[in-house]
């Protein structure tokens, strides 16, 4: 515990974290105003700097749009499947391949592998990988099963994705959960197994439980992640087939840069400012009021 | 027996994760004949002419340059990432200047979806003719780097005995003083550690880069799309796949190489975030 009188509070501090709160006002904080005064405008490109007040048209217009709510779904689902399949994959690779792991370190590079390749070329990638013509897989399933799957067609679009995402993000939360699994001192183990506790009991009622934070900081983190996905989606489908694959993200991204909607994107921006808020707001009073009752 | 069933799990799960950079790879040295008759992941006769057609300039694609470009953002995004952090996170440890305010917002702003900002940075960057430069990139990838940066860096300093700086002060010398004598290079392991993950993270950004930049600046994320767009229906397999392996190159090494310390700094980032 380090106690730090208020005469501590020098100056020379606030002048040391100056630069570091400039850089935001500019970045973030003056375009988090640009936001809000253009989400409440009529403008253009012509009009950019002259936006007209025009109340809550923007809005309206937004909270209208089936393309809107259709995308907001998608990033929902795409967000918990995803985060739920890494994390249940993730915790069974963390826990199965520990032996293997802890006397050979360099396996786990084999598997944080994906983690270094930038999402958007390893959706390119599967480009190649699911080509109907040059691509193995669909090659492989030819040959073995005698089947052709269209994977990015409409009905199979959503699912494809989603297995896109999570093998790249597996290797994310087998990590966290083999440093966590790790952690947890050996002698609570030993005690548990002089007690005459077998290894499922002693996982389901000794090891999860202590990993417990952890596993929930990974779901959030892969939720959060999934939910305002992007990068693969953009390159393997854009949108398509028919705005069935748009998530929220990519939905703003087309409002502004194909359609031209600058009202339409900076208040659907707004909304999702509001709704991250909203979210981290609601957690971080949860997590100390938690801190409060275990303290 | 069970030793065995690890080891074959191990071997699909290895598999099936890195399988689109494999298949990738083994394109990558396929000759133009062989790509339509040989799907497969075994390659017959390698060549290297897919590499060495990577670098040749045409009028609409220039991989070399996209790659200066994806370095040069990267590593400003990432140096002024860590300037811009140590001070403050020094101020924040020990100061406790920001530290109810400043510090969980920038932590929080790693789970906001940063898309948010992009029209009116967009619009910004219009008016400070910035779009379509190396430096523009940069300050973006800055604020992408910014809060596991201080993350790490806090959680580095407040492990540093106090004492350090109150010799240093009895001494005579100011904050500044001591955070540039004694500070920072004690810390030096954390500061390595947010550039090695903050680069990666820079070099492999994407939405950014393809928002920002149009022809002078563009990242190789960006410019290896460009490649099956340019193409039109006859994507080239071979060189795609070349341009793929070569962009991922650079953050797949430093990662091979200094996958410990990423290993940890995930953990933390994620735990104490």
């Amino acid at each position: 515990m380090t106690t730090t009188s208020p005469s501590a509070r020098t100056p020379e501090f606030r002048l040391l974290a100056t630069p570091l709160v400039l850089f935001l006002l500019v970045f973030l904080g003056f375009p988090a105003i640009v936001n809000l005064v253009y989400s409440v405008s009529q403008v253009s490109f012509e009009t950019l700097r002259s936006p007209q007040l025009s109340g809550f048209s923007n809005f309206a217009a937004v909270w209208n749009d089936t393309s809107f709510w259709r995308s907001v779904w998608f990033s929902l689902r795409f967000g918990a499947l995803t985060a739920l399949l890494e994390c249940g994959l993730g915790l069974f690779l963390a826990i199965f391949l520990s032996p293997l792991i802890v006397k050979r370190s360099w396996l786990l590079a084999i598997l944080m592998l994906p983690l270094m390749v930038a999402p958007a070329l390893v959706g390119l990638m599967y480009r190649l990988v699911l080509h109907e013509f040059v691509g193995p897989v669909p090659h492989y399933l030819w040959i073995w099963f005698g089947t052709g799957v269209s994977f990015l067609g409409p009905g199979s679009a959503f699912w494809t994705l989603a297995a896109v995402e999570t093998l790249q993000w597996t290797p994310f939360a087998l990590l966290l959960f083999y440093m966590a699994y790790q952690a947890i001192p050996a002698d609570i183990g030993e005690a548990a197994a002089i007690d005459g506790a077998g290894p499922l009991r002693r996982l389901w009622r000794i090891e999860l439980p202590l990993m417990a934070p952890t596993i929930v900081a990974a779901l959030l983190i892969r939720f959060i992640d999934g939910f305002r996905v992007f990068d693969n989606v953009y390159v393997l489908t854009g949108s398509g087939p028919g705005g069935a694959t748009a998530s929220l993200s990519i939905y703003i991204y087309e409002a502004f840069f194909k359609q031209g909607a600058i009202g339409k994107a900076v208040a659907a921006s707004v909304l999702l400012f509001a709704a991250s808020f909203a979210v981290l707001y609601g957690l971080n009073a949860l997590a100390t009021r938690r801190k409060g009752a275990t303290a | 027996m069970i030793t065995a069933l690890r080891w074959l799990v191990f071997a699909v799960a290895a598999l099936a994760m890195n399988f689109p950079i494999l298949v990738t790879l083994a394109t990558s040295f396929k000759s133009a004949r062989e790509l339509s008759t040989n799907p497969g992941l075994w390659v017959q006769a390698p060549t290297l002419a897919n590499y060495l057609a990577v670098f040749q300039v045409t009028d609409r694609l220039n991989i070399a340059l996209y790659l200066f470009n994806s370095m040069v953002a990267a590593l400003t995004g990432t140096m002024l990432a860590v300037v811009l952090a140590l001070p403050a996170a020094y101020a924040i440890a020990r100061g406790r200047v920001g530290e109810r305010t400043l510090l969980p917002l920038i932590v929080n702003l790693r789970a906001v979806p940063l898309i948010i900002f992009a029209i009116p940075l967009y619009m910004m960057f219009q008016w400070l003719a910035l779009l379509d430069t190396r430096l523009g990139l940069g300050l973006i990838l800055t604020i992408v780097n910014l809060p596991l940066a201080l993350i790490i860096l806090v959680n580095a300093i407040r492990e540093l005995p106090a004492e350090l700086d109150e010799a240093a002060q009895i001494d005579g010398a100011g904050r500044t003083r001591t955070l540039v004598r004694i500070i920072a290079p004690m810390c030096r392991p954390a500061i390595v550690t947010s550039l090695i993950f903050g680069f990666i993270t820079a070099w492999n950004e994407f939405l950014f880069g393809l928002m920002l930049t149009t022809s002078k600046a563009v990242p190789i994320t960006v410019g290896a799309s460009f490649f099956f767009a340019a193409s039109g229906g006859g994507v080239q397999w071979g060189v795609a796949s070349a341009v793929m392996i070569v962009g991922a190159l650079p953050p797949v090494l430093l990662g091979l190489v200094m996958y410990r310390q990423i290993s940890g700094s995930m953990t933390a980032g994620a735990v104490k975030g």
